[in-house]
C-alpha cells in the first residue's frame, strides 16, 4: 500500500468514525420522538440489588411518553455530588433524598414544593398521614419531600445470650443498664451493648435521646438541644462507655461493620439497627436474634427515631409533571411493595402495603411499623446535615474519650442546629 | 549541493519562525495547563475573599479577610495544622529511613532478589481506599490480626483499640502510611545507588575506607541530590494526603487525625462552608509553597551540575 492510499484510507475511516458518532445519537433522539426525559439520581445501600433497575425499566415501558433514566451514586459521595452538581447547574430533576438535607435545601429555595402536585395524586390518601410531616420543614410548610422509604431504631438482642443469663429483654433504660452490665465480662471479650461512637452512630444516638426524653426541638420548633433534660440524657448514653464500662473499648470508633460484626460473633448482646439489617442477621442468627423497643427511661412513653429517605424535585427541572410522574409512581402498591421487599428494603410508607401479612407476621417490619405512630424524625433545620455527617461523631468521640463533658457537646450541637 | 528550500519558508522571518514555532508547539499544553490549574486556582483564591454558597450561587459576596479571621480563630483548624505537622514529618522521615535501608539492602546480591523488588512494590501499587479497609479490620480491636499476634507474642496483654484513642491513632495511620510508602523511597533511592559509578567505591576502599565510610562518604553525597528531591515530593503527597483518615478515621476519634486538607473538606462539604475550606486548603497551599521553592532551587542547581 503507498503512503498516498494509506492515507486515504484513513481519512476514509475517521470521517466514518465521526459521521458514526453523529448518526448514533441523532437516531437515538429520534427513537426516543417526543418522550420527557427525567433524570434521577439515587442511591442503593445494596447496589447489586437488581429491584431498582427492574422498577426503572418498567416505568419506563408503561408510560411511553416518559423515559427515566437513573444514576446510582454510593451514599458516601451523594451529598458532595449534588452539592457540586447543583453549583454547576446540572442538578437531575428528581432525586432519592434523607430528610437530613431538607432544611438546608429549602432555605436555599432548590426544591420544589411538591404539595399542589399531590392535592391531584389519587394516591396520596394511601401514604400513612404520620409520614407527611418528614416531608416538610414546619407543620406550616408545603411538602417538599415525598415519602418513600423509612426505618425505625429499634435494640435487637441476643435472645441465647439473655435467656443463658435468665434475663427478659429490657423494658426500661435502668433494665438495660442493668442486664448489659450482667453480660459484660472483659476477660471474655463480652459487652453489653455495641455502642456507634464512629461513622453514622448519630441516628442510634438520637433514638436514645429520644427515648431518654430529649427533645432537639420544642413544639414551637426552636432548637433545645442544650436543656438540662438533653444534657442529663446524653450523659446517661456517655456513662454506658465511660461509667458502665458496658460496651467494648472500640466503641468511641465503632461503625456499622463494627456493631454489626461483634454482635453476629457474639461479642456484645444488645445493638442498636433497623429493619435494613434484619434479612442478613435472621440469616446468620435465625431464632438467637430478638427485637424489642429502645428502651425508654419511662416504660409509659416509648419513642424512637425515624429517618426517611423519601424523593424531591428540584426546582431547576424543566420537568416537574413527569419527575413527579415517576416518584409518585414508585409510591404505589405495586413499586412499594418490590422496593420494601428488596434486599435495599425498608418500611413501606403507604397503609396497604404495610397491612400486607408479609410485614405484619414478620416481628422486624412489625415493630418498626408500630413505632412509626411515634417516632420522631431529624428536625429539618439547615444545620442537621452538618451535625449528623461530621459533627456528632466528633464531639460524641471527644465527649466519650472524657475531652469535653456532655453540657459541652449538647452546647456545640445547639449552636450548629441554630445557625440559619 | 542544490539548495530546495519553500518559497513559504522564506517568507517568514527566521527569527520570528524560531521564537514562534516553539510557542505554537507549546500553546496545547499551556492551554490546558491554564484551564486545569489555571482556573481552579484563581477561583481557589478569589473564593478566600468571597461568602460563596455553593447553593446559592448569586448570593456570593465579597468578604474580605473575613473567611481568614474565621478559619483562624477556629481552633479545629490549630489542631488540624498541629496534626498534619506531626503526619508529615513523622511520616516522611520515617519513610525515608527505611526505604533507605531498603535501598541499600536490594542493593545487595542475594537469592530471590528480583522477586523481593517486586513485591516489595505491592504496598505502594495498592489503592488506598483498600489498604485503609485492609488495615482498619487488621487492626480491629475486637478481632484484629495485628492484636491477636501482639497478644500472643506478649507485647500486649489484652486487645488494644488502636483507633479509638486519641493518644493511638495518628501514630497508627502514620505507620500505615509509612508501610505503603517505604517502597517508593527504596526504589528511587535503589535506583540513584546503582547509578553509582563502582570504580568510585573500589577507590575509596583501595584507600582503606571501611563499608560505613564509603556509604556516608561516596554514597550519601551522590544520593542527595535524589534523597531531596524524593522526600520533597513525598512531603508534598503526603500534606495533601487524605484516604487513610476518611476512610478508617473520618478525622477522630474527636479530631485526633484531622489534618489541613481533612478540615478543609470538611468545611467546605459537610459543613457548606466553601469559602473557610478554601481559605483553609489556601493556607496549606502557601506552606507547601514554601516547599515548592526548595524544590525548584534543587532542580535548577541540578541542572547546573
Amino acid at each position: 500500500m503507498t503512503p498516498a492510499s494509506r492515507f486515504k484510507r484513513v481519512v476514509l475511516m475517521t470521517l466514518g468514525a465521526l459521521l458514526l458518532g453523529t448518526v448514533l445519537p441523532l437516531s437515538q433522539a429520534f427513537a426516543q420522538g417526543n418522550k420527557t426525559v427525567v433524570n434521577y439520581w439515587l442511591w442503593l445501600d445494596d447496589s447489586t440489588d437488581p429491584v431498582w433497575p427492574d422498577l426503572v425499566k418498567e416505568f419506563n415501558q408503561t408510560h411511553p411518553n416518559i423515559e427515566v433514566k437513573y444514576q446510582t451514586i454510593p451514599l458516601s459521595q451523594y451529598h458532595d455530588r449534588l452539592l457540586t452538581a447543583i453549583g454547576s447547574g446540572s442538578a437531575p430533576d428528581a432525586a432519592r433524598f434523607k430528610d437530613w438535607w431538607l432544611g438546608e435545601f429549602v432555605s436555599n429555595d432548590l426544591l420544589q414544593p411538591l404539595t399542589s402536585y399531590i392535592q391531584q395524586w389519587p394516591g396520596s390518601s394511601d401514604v400513612i398521614q404520620n409520614l407527611w410531616s418528614t416531608g416538610k420543614t414546619s407543620a406550616d410548610s408545603p411538602v417538599y419531600m415525598l415519602p418513600a422509604q423509612y426505618i425505625t431504631f429499634y435494640l435487637y438482642y441476643r435472645a441465647d445470650r439473655l435467656k443463658a443469663a435468665g434475663l427478659e429483654p429490657p423494658k426500661t433504660f435502668a433494665e438495660f443498664v442493668q442486664e448489659a452490665k450482667t453480660l459484660t465480662d472483659p476477660a471474655k471479650k463480652q459487652y453489653g451493648f455495641a455502642l456507634r461512637g464512629g461513622a453514622g452512630g448519630q441516628d442510634q444516638w438520637y433514638a436514645f435521646m429520644l427515648a431518654l426524653g430529649c427533645h432537639l426541638v420544642d413544639g414551637s420548633g426552636a432548637v433545645v438541644a442544650d436543656s438540662q433534660a438533653c444534657v442529663d440524657a446524653n450523659q446517661k448514653y456517655i456513662d454506658l462507655f465511660r461509667v458502665d464500662k458496658v460496651t467494648p473499648p472500640t466503641a468511641p470508633s465503632d461503625g456499622f461493620a463494627q456493631i454489626i460484626g461483634g454482635f453476629e460473633s457474639g461479642i456484645t448482646t444488645f445493638a442498636a439497627h433497623h429493619v435494613g439489617s434484619s434479612k442478613s442477621l435472621t440469616e446468620k442468627l435465625g431464632d438467637k436474634l430478638g427485637v424489642t423497643n429502645v428502651p425508654p427511661a419511662d416504660p409509659n412513653k416509648p419513642a424512637t427515631m425515624m429517618a426517611m429517605s423519601g424523593n424531591v424535585v428540584f426546582g431547576s427541572s424543566k420537568e416537574k409533571q413527569a419527575a413527579f410522574t415517576f416518584i409518585s409512581w414508585l409510591d404505589s402498591q405495586g413499586p412499594m411493595d418490590k422496593m420494601s421487599r428488596s434486599a435495599n428494603g425498608q418500611l413501606p410508607v403507604l397503609a396497604s402495603v404495610a397491612s400486607e401479612p408479609y410485614y405484619q407476621n414478620n416481628p422486624f417490619f412489625k415493630l418498626s411499623l408500630e413505632q412509626a405512630n411515634y417516632a420522631v424524625a431529624w428536625p429539618p433545620l439547615p444545620g442537621v446535615g452538618y451535625v449528623a455527617s461530621q459533627l456528632w461523631q466528633a464531639s460524641m468521640q471527644q465527649a466519650l474519650l472524657g475531652q469535653i463533658t456532655s453540657q459541652q457537646m449538647m452546647t456545640q450541637i445547639a449552636t450548629a442546629l441554630k445557625q440559619k | 549541493m542544490v539548495r530546495t528550500s519553500a518559497p513559504r519558508s522564506r517568507s517568514l522571518n527566521p527569527r520570528l519562525r524560531r521564537r514562534l514555532v516553539p510557542a505554537l508547539l507549546l500553546a496545547p499544553a499551556a492551554l490546558l495547563l491554564v484551564l486545569v490549574i489555571g482556573y481552579p486556582l484563581v477561583r481557589a483564591i478569589l473564593l478566600t475573599f468571597q461568602n460563596f454558597n455553593m447553593l446559592q450561587p448569586s448570593r456570593t459576596t465579597w468578604v474580605g479577610l473575613q473567611n481568614f479571621v474565621q478559619v483562624f480563630h477556629n481552633p479545629v483548624f490549630w489542631i488540624a495544622m498541629r496534626n498534619t505537622l506531626v503526619w508529615v514529618a513523622s511520616a516522611v522521615s520515617l519513610q525515608l529511613v527505611f526505604g533507605f535501608i531498603g535501598a541499600l539492602l536490594l542493593n545487595q546480591t542475594f537469592f530471590g532478589r528480583d522477586v523481593v523488588r517486586g513485591v516489595l512494590l505491592i504496598p505502594w501499587a495498592t489503592p488506598s481506599v483498600l489498604v485503609a479497609l485492609m488495615w482498619m479490620w487488621m487492626l480491629d480491636g475486637n478481632y484484629g490480626i495485628v492484636n491477636e499476634l501482639l497478644v500472643r507474642v506478649g507485647i500486649l496483654k489484652t486487645f488494644f483499640p488502636f483507633l479509638s484513642s486519641p493518644h493511638t491513632a495518628l501514630p497508627t495511620l502514620i505507620m500505615i502510611d509509612v508501610w505503603q510508602g517505604i517502597p517508593f523511597f527504596a526504589v528511587m533511592l535503589l535506583a540513584a545507588l546503582q547509578a553509582i559509578p563502582l570504580e568510585l567505591e573500589q577507590a575509596a576502599r583501595v584507600d582503606g575506607a571501611n563499608p560505613a565510610q564509603v556509604l556516608w562518604h561516596v554514597k550519601v553525597p551522590l544520593l542527595l541530590p535524589t534523597i531531596l528531591i524524593t522526600t520533597i515530593l513525598r512531603l508534598i503527597w503526603t500534606a495533601n494526603y487524605m484516604d487513610l483518615m476518611f476512610v478508617m478515621t473520618n478525622g477522630g476519634p474527636g479530631y485526633a487525625t484531622t489534618t489541613m486538607p481533612f478540615f478543609a473538606y470538611t468545611e467546605a462539604y459537610r459543613r457548606i462552608h466553601f469559602s473557610t475550606g478554601a481559605t483553609a486548603a489556601f493556607v496549606q497551599a502557601l506552606l507547601l509553597g514554601l516547599v515548592i521553592i526548595v524544590y525548584i532551587r534543587i532542580l535548577r542547581r541540578q541542572q547546573v551540575v
